[in-house]
């Protein structure tokens, strides 16, 4: 280290960037201290050896730790997955220690937007999962609303100083309610007097409950019109699915309803319910939907299963607010005299009079058909100026009951006609005087006249209709239907006009109506059906009608098929009939009456139907002939075998060559039962082979002669060979079936089995029944089987001789037993030295060796089960089996 | 036990006229054309239980396109009438069956051939009928008039909506 180099500038440059340790500080710190403990190092030592190794070690030591901390929490922090899971954990606490009005901030944009997706997605979840939730701040809002109308009703009222408010500013202080409540109380009177709870998707009735003393048509019937009209107003008004009508009024009556998932509960009020009726009623619905919604859902018509919401709804009629019947409260008129007598009684009566006065113009402005133009009050006295019209309210007779004194009042009315239309559909009534089948009713500003009425009343109905159309209401009388006794006549008379035009074979030429009487003429045809017998049904009186008909002949097809029928008598054989206007006869005729129909065609032709012959077969006797000759060559043609190569008829003679199979039918017996003369048939046939399947099996039937076990039959195009034969017969087959398979036909052989001819067969069961018997323990059969042995010898050369013949060889198994005595392996080698032996002996009697084959069972296959210890002659033998290869 | 039950069918083949005949035995002359719906009820008795058939009648369409389906929510039944002596009105009925099922499903109905006193006017073949009972359907020709078989094809639709 030297003094020239900069002992700074080194540490800066190899700062590492694993932390961004000061070096220069460390090291500045470390001489610092350095120079402390040891003054002469300061003497020594005014640069700071920064490139010194140590520096490196002491780093480590210092805050190694905290490096590989930190690279851990770098690594979390760049891994997405590790972040996420660890972000995770502590997500919950995280935010329930934000800021709260920060974190809203930040997270309602995201929750609106999530909502949003849900709601466009599937209203419904949203629905059913707020159902709960919004109903109590639905409840609650109202409830607000109540009290917002109490506060209002309060301050209006607390500066009314009328009779009523005296009366219950003493009530309030009386009973110690609000003044406000008992102001309520007495305006709201009312009674729920029916419930209806209906099933929502059917519109059935599930209950109804009916308030004492309450009547009503069926309520069945009500409550599907009511959800008709709700259907009703959803449709006409495009509204959505939950909403719907909620409040229906009549007169005095309100139907108020709540709408809920599966049902609909509507309530029938009378006279002035508090809003909070709303509430109860909702609370009901929700507490039925609660107890019963599966219920609710499943509704089929049977309320059966919903008894129990009875009580509930009965809780609903049991709601009333009824007039307190308190009789005249004389305390408070006496305390109002009290107070108001030394006020100064005129004072409070001209007062009260002139409040009373301003009631009665406020009633009068807001009476239709009255026109208040000018009033006043002036010296105790009323003056009132306006228009009326004369079917309005009498003026005279509004003033009962305001208190106001009728002497005092001094009216001047001018009368004008109100275009209103309540009262000019009053004056039309008044002036039209409509009979009781017209029905006069305002629909949208336009009056309207419905139902039936002689024309004498349509037309003043339309000259007052024409009167009207200056500024007035429509007058619209195009649904009364004109039914003067004239009109109905006449009108009855078109439908018979109308049914007779509409007759086939009658036409119309004039008809008229003339003082009542009816006048027709035309044609008709005689088979058409009579005019007059038509009449009956129609009600038109036919002493008035005058008819002129001529008879014509129609040329509707119809007709000129009935005439044809009748002229031309067809014969059974033939059919006529109306085909697109035409008329078409079909079947088979002798040529004289073809002959006499084609007359009657072309007489038809001008003007008449087409009539067309052209299917009606000749059947005189030539072309029968004729035809039979062709039912036989189509007879041939169809013969397997049989392939037609020419055929002519000429002078009565018929003509035919060909091919024809040897196997296939002979072409003269097929002859027979055509009805062809076979005298003038003239044939000419060669023969061929058909390779037709089912000649080809004919032939190999003739060439093979298969036994009586084999069966030949055509499977797709294919001869299959099944059953068995013996294998000679089998070898031919194949030969057969090679020489096919080059004309490109199969015989499959695979399902044939080979057999054994039935002398084989007896010489086999013969042989198999034969058994050479041994002494005990002897390989050697004794003297007394040698005459078997020479026997069976024969037998076996007969056989191996006949089964040669029959094509098949013939092998015979030599089996060698033994009975229960000795030793297991003795028992073996016995049963098959026994066979040996017996090859041997038969082999020296002349049986072919190769056809001898032997092996030993030893006590397997025993023919007697044996007591071992005496053993069994039976069992020490040697049998034969016979195998045909 | 109620059911609803709707009449359709085209305009004036005698809906309401039938419900007339059904419930309270009456007829008449007079076309008064149905306007929206309009709403009946009868009871129905049969051994075992009794049936109310809340009979809706809606007003007909010609024009399917105007038909106001929503009507037919929660029905149990139809009743589809035709007016024998026009044919058209046929397809007319069949068309708005498909409609109502389409929207609610399949349900129990019965065909009603009406007017069947107007047997000179009659316009619709027995082999269609045939045909339309080889499907297995419940058809009657019905007359609102002389009450003909009404009463038979209101019971069989009740027994078959109360199975
Ligand atoms: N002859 C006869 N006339 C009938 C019969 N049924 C109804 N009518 C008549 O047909 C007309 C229409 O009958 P409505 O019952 O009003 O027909 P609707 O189907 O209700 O008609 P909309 O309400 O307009 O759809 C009336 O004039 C009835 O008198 C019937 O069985 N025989
Ligand atoms: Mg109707």
């Amino acid at each position: 280290m030297t003094s020239t180099v900069d002992p700074i500038s080194l540490p800066k440059r190899a700062a590492s960037n694993d932390t961004e340790i000061d070096r220069e500080a460390l090291a500045r710190l470390l001489i610092e201290i350095a120079r402390n403990v040891d003054p002469d190092y300061r003497a020594r030592l005014d640069g700071i050896p920064t490139a010194d190794p140590r520096m490196e070690t002491l780093r480590q030591l210092l805050v190694g730790r905290e490096i590989s901390e930190l690279s851990r929490v770098t690594h979390l922090l760049d891994e997405p997955e590790q972040l996420a899971a660890a972000v995770g954990g502590v997500l919950s606490s995280a935010a329930a220690r934000a800021s709260h009005a920060q974190l809203g901030e930040a997270l309602a944009p995201v929750v609106e937007r999530a909502v949003q997706r849900s709601i466009q997605k599937s209203p419904r979840t949203l629905t059913d999962i707020l159902y709960p939730v919004f109903l109590p701040a639905i409840r609650k809002s109202i409830g607000e609303k109540i009290d917002q109308t109490f506060q209002s009703l309060n301050e209006t009222l607390r500066h009314i100083f009328t009779w009523h408010g005296l009366k219950w500013r003493f009530e309030a202080w009386r009973t110690g309610a609000s003044f406000s409540e008992v102001v309520l109380r007495h305006s709201l009177v009312y009674r729920v007097e029916h419930v209806f709870l209906i099933h929502r998707n059917s519109g059935l009735l599930i209950k109804h409950v009916t308030a004492e003393n309450a009547t009503s048509e069926d309520p069945q019937l009500i409550s599907s019109m009511l959800s008709a009209i709700q259907d009703f107003v959803k449709d006409s008004f495009n509204e959505k699915e939950q909403s719907g009508l909620d409040t229906i009024r009549f007169g005095e009556l309100r139907l108020w309803s709540e709408v809920g998932p599966f049902a609909t509960l509507v309530a029938v009020i009378r006279g002035n319910p508090p809003e909070e009726l709303h509430e109860i009623i909702r609370d009901v619905l929700l507490r039925i939907h609660d107890e019963c919604s599966q219920a609710l859902e499943q509704f089929d018509g049977d309320s059966s299963q919903l008894a129990g919401v009875e009580t509930q709804l009965q809780t609903c009629v049991d709601l009333k607010q009824e007039e307190s019947n308190q009789g005249f409260p004389w305390l408070v008129l006496a305390a109002v005299l009290l107070v108001l007598i030394p006020a100064g009684g005129w004072f409070f009566l001209s007062w009260q009079s002139g409040q009373r006065w301003q009631a009665y113009v406020s009633r009068l402005g807001i009476q239709p058909g009255i026109i208040v133009a000018e009033q006043k009050v002036h010296d105790g006295q009323f003056y009132i100026t306006g228009l009326r019209d004369p079917l309005a309210a009498d003026p005279q007779s509004l003033l009962a009951g305001t208190q106001v004194d009728p002497a005092r009042v001094h009216s001047h009315w001018q009368f004008y006609q109100s275009l209103d239309p309540e009262f000019v559909l009053k004056r039309l009534a008044a002036s039209l005087v409509p009979p009781d089948s017209v029905r006069l009713s305002i629909v949208n500003d336009r009056i309207v006249a419905e139902g039936e009425a002689p024309d004498t009343w349509i037309d003043r109905a339309r000259a007052a209709a024409q009167q009207l159309s200056a500024g007035g209401p429509e007058f619209d009388i195009s649904r009364v239907r004109d039914v003067s006794p004239e009109a109905r006549a006449a009108e009855r008379w078109q439908t018979y006009v109308s049914r007779l035009e509409a007759q086939p074979g009658i036409i119309v030429a004039e008809q008229k109506v003339r003082d009542g009487q009816f006048y027709i003429a035309g044609l008709r045809d005689p088979l058409a059906a009579d005019p007059q017998s038509l009449l009956a049904g129609t009600q038109v009186d036919p002493a008035r009608v005058h008819s002129h008909w001529q008879f014509y002949q129609s040329f509707e097809p119809e007709f000129v098929l009935k005439r044809l029928t009748a002229s031309l008598t067809p014969p059974k054989s033939v059919r006529l009939s109306i085909v697109d206007d035409r008329i078409v006869a079909e079947g088979e005729a002798p040529d004289t009456w073809i002959d006499r129909a084609r007359a009657a065609a072309r007489q038809l032709s001008a003007g008449g139907p087409e009539f067309d012959i052209s299917k009606v077969r000749d059947v005189s006797p030539e072309a029968r002939a004729a035809e039979h000759w062709q039912t036989y060559v189509s007879r041939l043609e169809a013969q397997a075998g049989i392939i037609v190569a020419q055929q002519t008829a000429r002078g009565g003679h018929f003509y035919i060559s060909g091919l024809r199979d040897p196997q296939a039918a002979d072409p003269q017996v097929l002859l027979s039962g055509t009805g062809v003369d076979p005298a003038r048939v003239h044939s000419q046939w060669q023969f061929y082979q058909s390779l037709h399947p089912k000649f080809v099996v004919k032939r190999l039937m003739a060439s093979l002669t298969p036994p009586d076990s084999v069966r030949l039959s055509i499977i797709k195009d294919r001869i299959v060979a099944q059953g068995e034969a013996p294998a000679a017969w089998i070898d031919r087959a194949r030969v057969a079936a090679q020489q096919l398979s080059a004309d490109g036909l199969s015989l499959e052989l695979s399902e044939l089995r080979e057999l054994t001819p039935p002398e084989l067969t007896h010489l086999r069961e013969a042989i198999q029944a034969v058994n050479i018997f041994f002494d005990s323990g002897k390989a050697v059969p004794g003297p007394e089987q040698l005459p078997v042995l020479d026997k069976l010898a024969n037998q076996l050369k007969e056989l191996a001789t006949d089964a040669r013949k029959a094509g098949v060889t013939a092998q015979f198994m030599l089996t060698g037993h033994s009975d229960e005595t000795g030793r297991e392996t003795a028992k073996l080698s016995i049963s098959a030295a026994r066979a040996e032996t017996v090859r041997a002996l038969l082999k020296k009697r002349g049986v072919d060796p190769e056809l001898l084959l032997v092996r030993g069972a030893g006590t397997f296959e025993p023919a007697e089960t044996e007591n071992s210890r005496t053993g069994s002659s039976a069992n020490r033998r040697v049998s034969v089996t016979v195998n045909f290869h | 036990m109620q059911k609803k039950i709707c009449m359709l069918g085209g305009f004036a083949v005698g809906k309401t006229s039938l419900v007339r005949r059904f419930v309270q035995s009456i007829f008449s002359e007079t076309y008064l054309t149905t306007v929206g719906v309009k709403i009946d009820k009868k009871s129905v008795a049969f051994p075992d239980k009794t049936v109310d058939l809340i009979l809706w009648d809606l007003a007909g369409e010609d024009d399917i396109g105007s038909f106001r389906v929503s009507y037919v929510r929660g029905a149990s039944g139809l009743v589809l009438v035709v007016d024998g002596t026009r044919a058209a009105t046929l397809a007319v009925a069949l068309t708005l069956r498909e409609r109502a099922e389409a929207e609610f499903g399949a349900m129990p109905f019965v065909l009603l051939f009406n007017k069947s006193d107007l047997a000179d006017r009659w316009a619709i073949s027995d082999s269609e009928i045939d045909e339309l009972r080889q499907l297995g359907w419940q058809i009657y020709l019905t007359s609102a008039l002389s009450g003909e078989h009404v009463d038979d094809a209101f019971r069989q639709l009740a027994s078959m909506v109360s199975k």
